[in-house]
């Protein structure tokens, strides 16, 4: 028997409201597999990742974490959470803690690591990705780039089964996404599996193994980078395609 | 420029600072010095004819006095139309309104129709500055550091301070003294009766002062404390009137040289005028009278030494 | 350099997300005059001197000036009262210190509750809401008197009946349900994201609330809280109420024993000598974390 995947999502629908923002979503991703999710503002990308780690709860559909399915009933919500590492849009450091202790926060206390543990694990990452010198400060210090940075890295230290990446250089000036997209490029060369929602189509197309484009709630089409990028079947694929040409964006 | 600034400043600082020097005028509040010339009136009525201008509501007689009225200072009950609770002085009655009343009499006032209370906390008395009456009347004792802030006229009432307490209380078979040590004791605030605890009595234990009387009773029967200090008179009322089961236990100093007297805004010129009724009320046995009819059951109480 | 804020406190960020500069928040009363400059500084001192030697010559020249400072400004009578009221003030401080503790506490357990969401909850909402409702609405006066005469009376064994204790649990009530709901405004005023962020880490509600929310929550509302302390202290002065002798009863009794208001004056002076530099420290308090807390970037 094929070992299970490590994220399978089945049909999944999500309303807010009235507005159904998911509509019967299908994916698997395999153990170290980089999928991009590309897509219109509102097709909803973010609201997919928040359900994978259940920030959101799900009207329909199931999910699975390396075969558990965490949408079942009586499911221990933290647990599931600290096994799916999500990184946002917008950094959300904790201000009034030193980039170590927001790195370790999760390992101690959700985790149960010693502190020891926590902040050897903690130093190690923070070195690994350029970070060892701001160990110390709060993240009012940290510019923009770094404070992101210091986000993945703090999603790493719970050593996650799947790393799902939300945007995570949408909010950042041009100049620091480089610095943010190389520590991705890193990860996936580690073989971490991910699940990274994109405006960056020339990024995606360099690091994801398959491509999904999401549009008005299901994946429209989904393929290699070479598939979707050259040569996108469907028609709104492509027109998505072109508005990012034009907006210069690849 | 500078320079204009500078000498500005420098200049109302100066002036502002030599300002202070200046003796004002008007400060004391009495508005008129009265008086035909060189005779000192022999009356009480034809002082306050003299000094007619100085009365706060001219052909009225105004008397700032505690509210409620207690007994057995007032009696009579309360009447419509008065804010005084308890009693309303308008009445004449009790030993406070039967003195009022001669007093006013022989200053030349009908009583009640020319007279006018009006309720005064016992703060206000003493403030500074132009008074809403012509003298206050609330059992006010004289004390020498009070002077400054106020005038005032000679005794009406010789005033001894008592221990009332209830039945089974520690104090209530006390003899001496000495037997009050141990005690908690309470006392109305801005009294004469606290000084009797803290200077004379100096029990072990602080005194508990009140703001008001109900308080302190509660207290005592609450078993809080076990004893209140008050002036004589007023010990009696609350042992008869205010405490289950109260008892008088005993007065203090018999050669205490306390008095009660009325107060006056500083510097005004009916203070002799109300001496002279009161000369004459305690020369033609009056005031003795009027003691008798109000506080005759009220002043046979063992003395503590 | 004139004008301008010190150089420590705005770092310009290297490129990328702007830091808004937060500066100090404290007294900004002598900023105009840094901003301009030497001429600014000339008119600032001549206008405060004229206004305020005009107001000192209106005063000093009063028909009642003299009076009053007899009545309030006595100095010998100040100096005596002094020593008489800081001794008992100490009482004040026992009373205020020991009550802001457990108002502290009791006040945080009554906004958690009043936080925590499911429907299991909700009668620990209810009652929370209907605390807060309840001893904001009674004046502390009251809730003194009832206290401190009526529990006495019950004449139930082991209830105690000292003055002070007492006055300290009305107090503890009183104040409990304004802080409750200072918390809570500082609760709600955390970003949404800032719990996503925690819960999604995989932190329980519990953890989250503690390590991430309070903790922020408690240093946005410090100003509101001191405000509430200092009301606190003052009201620590209820408690003569039920004839215990504190500072303000000792300032009334000397006043009542000499006709005079100097001994309130005193008093006066030493409240603001213990409440000004509580007020700098908050401020200095408030200063240091604005800017960390503000920095919260991108949202």
């Amino acid at each position: 028997m094929a070992p299970a995947a490590a994220l399978r999502i089945e049909d999944l629908h999500k309303s807010f409201d009235q507005l159904e923002v998911l509509r019967g979503i299908d994916l698997e991703v395999d153990e170290h597999e980089v999928v991009g999710l590309i897509g219109a503002s509102g097709s909803g990308k973010s609201t997919l990742l928040r359900c994978i780690n259940l920030l959101e709860p799900v009207n329909a559909g199931r999910v699975f974490i390396e075969g558990e399915e965490i949408t079942a009933r009586g499911v221990d919500v933290n647990r599931i959470r600290q096994r799916v590492g999500i990184v946002f849009q917008a950094f959300n450091l904790f201000p009034h803690m030193s980039v170590l202790r927001n790195v370790t926060l999760g390992p101690i206390e959700a985790l149960g690591a010693s502190k020891a543990e926590a902040e050897a694990l903690a130093t190690e990452l923070l070195e690994r990705f350029g970070l060892a010198d701001k160990r110390d400060d709060y993240p009012d210090r940290l510019s923009g780039g770094q404070q992101q940075r210091v986000a993945i890295v703090r999603a790493l230290a719970m050593k996650p089964d799947v790393m799902l990446l939300d945007e995570v250089t949408s909010a950042l000036d041009p100049e620091l996404v480089a610095e943010v997209l190389n520590v991705i490029r890193e990860l996936a060369a580690g073989g971490m599996t991910m699940v990274i929602a994109t405006h960056e189509m020339g990024f995606a197309r360099d690091i994801a193994h398959r491509i999904c484009f999401l549009d008005e709630g299901v994946i429209l089409e989904e393929g290699t980078p070479e598939q979707i990028f050259s040569q996108p079947r469907q028609e709104r694929t492509q027109r998505f395609l072109e508005s990012i040409i034009e907006a210069g964006r690849m | 420029m500078r320079k204009v600034f500078a000498f500005l400043v420098v200049g109302s600082l100066l002036f502002a600072a030599c300002a202070e020097d200046n003796p004002t005028i008007g400060g004391t509040g009495a508005t008129a010095t009265g008086g035909t010339g060189s005779t000192t009136p022999a009356t009480a009525a034809d002082c306050a004819a003299a000094n007619a201008d100085a009365f706060k509501s001219s052909g009225t007689l105004t008397i700032g006095t505690g509210n409620p009225a207690f007994p057995p200072w007032w009696e009579g009950g309360t009447s419509d139309g008065s804010e005084f609770e308890f009693n309303d002085p308008a009445k004449g009655e009790g030993y406070e309104g039967a003195v009022a009343a001669e007093v006013a009499s022989r200053m030349g006032f009908s009583f009640p129709d020319q007279v006018t209370f009006v309720p005064m906390s016992f703060n206000k008395s003493f403030a500074p500055g132009p008074k809403d009456f012509d003298f206050v009347l609330q059992q006010i004792s004289y004390k020498p550091e009070r002077d400054d802030a106020v005038d005032f006229s000679d005794s009406y009432y010789n005033v001894n301070q008592a221990l009332v307490s209830a039945e089974g209380t520690s104090v209530a078979d006390a003899t001496t003294i000495a037997d009050l040590k141990d005690a908690k004791l309470g006392a109305p605030i801005g009294t004469t009766s606290l000084d009797v605890i803290t200077q004379q009595i100096q029990p072990t234990q602080d005194p508990a002062v009140y703001d008001d009387l109900a308080q302190a009773v509660t207290d005592l029967q609450n078993g809080d404390i076990d004893g209140i200090v008050v002036d004589l008179p007023t010990a009696f009322f609350m042992a008869a009137v205010q405490i289950k089961h109260g008892v008088v236990v005993g007065q203090f100093g018999a050669e205490s040289d306390e008095y009660f007297a009325m107060a006056f805004e500083t510097g005004s010129p009916l203070v002799q005028c109300v001496n002279l009724a009161l000369a004459e009320m305690k020369a033609d046995g009056t005031l003795d009278d009027i003691e008798q009819q109000w506080l005759a059951d009220k002043t046979n109480a063992p003395v503590l030494d | 350099m004139i004008g301008g804020e010190s150089p420590e406190k705005y770092q310009p960020l290297p490129g990328g997300s702007h830091t808004p500069p937060s500066g100090d928040r404290g007294s900004k009363i002598l900023a105009p005059l840094k901003a301009e400059g030497a001429r600014g500084v000339t008119i600032a001192v001549v206008s405060t001197v004229v206004v305020f030697g005009l107001l000192a010559f209106a005063i000093l020249n009063s028909s009642g000036w003299p009076q009053i400072k007899e009545a309030f400004f006595d100095p010998t009578l100040f100096w005596d009262s002094l020593s008489k009221i800081m001794k008992r003030f100490s009482r004040n401080v026992f009373i205020f210190m020991v009550a802001e503790v457990f108002v502290l506490i009791l006040a945080m357990i009554l906004a958690v509750m009043r936080s925590l969401r499911g429907p299991v909850f909700t009668p620990l909402r209810i009652l929370a809401a209907a605390y807060t409702d309840l001893f904001r609405a009674v004046p502390t006066i009251l809730v003194i008197l009832l206290l401190g005469f009526g529990a006495p009376s019950l004449q139930i064994k082991g209830v105690p009946h000292s003055d002070i204790f007492w006055a300290i649990v009305a107090l503890v009530l009183v104040y409990s349900a304004y802080v409750a709901e200072v918390y809570r405004a500082g609760i709600q005023s955390v970003h949404p994201s800032q719990v996503a962020s925690a819960r999604a880490l995989g932190l329980s509600r519990g953890k989250t609330m503690r390590f991430v929310v309070i903790p922020q929550a408690v240093r946005r509302v410090l100003p509101p809280l001191l405000n509430d302390f200092i009301g606190l202290q003052k009201d620590s002065a209820l408690v003569a109420v039920l004839g215990y002798t504190e500072a303000l009863r000792e300032a009334q009794i000397i006043s009542a024993a000499n006709f005079d208001f100097t001994p309130y004056v005193a008093l006066a002076l030493v409240y603001i000598v213990i409440t000004i530099p509580e007020a700098r420290f908050v401020d200095w308090l408030v200063a240091r974390d604005q800017r960390r807390l503000q920095a919260v970037g991108g949202v």
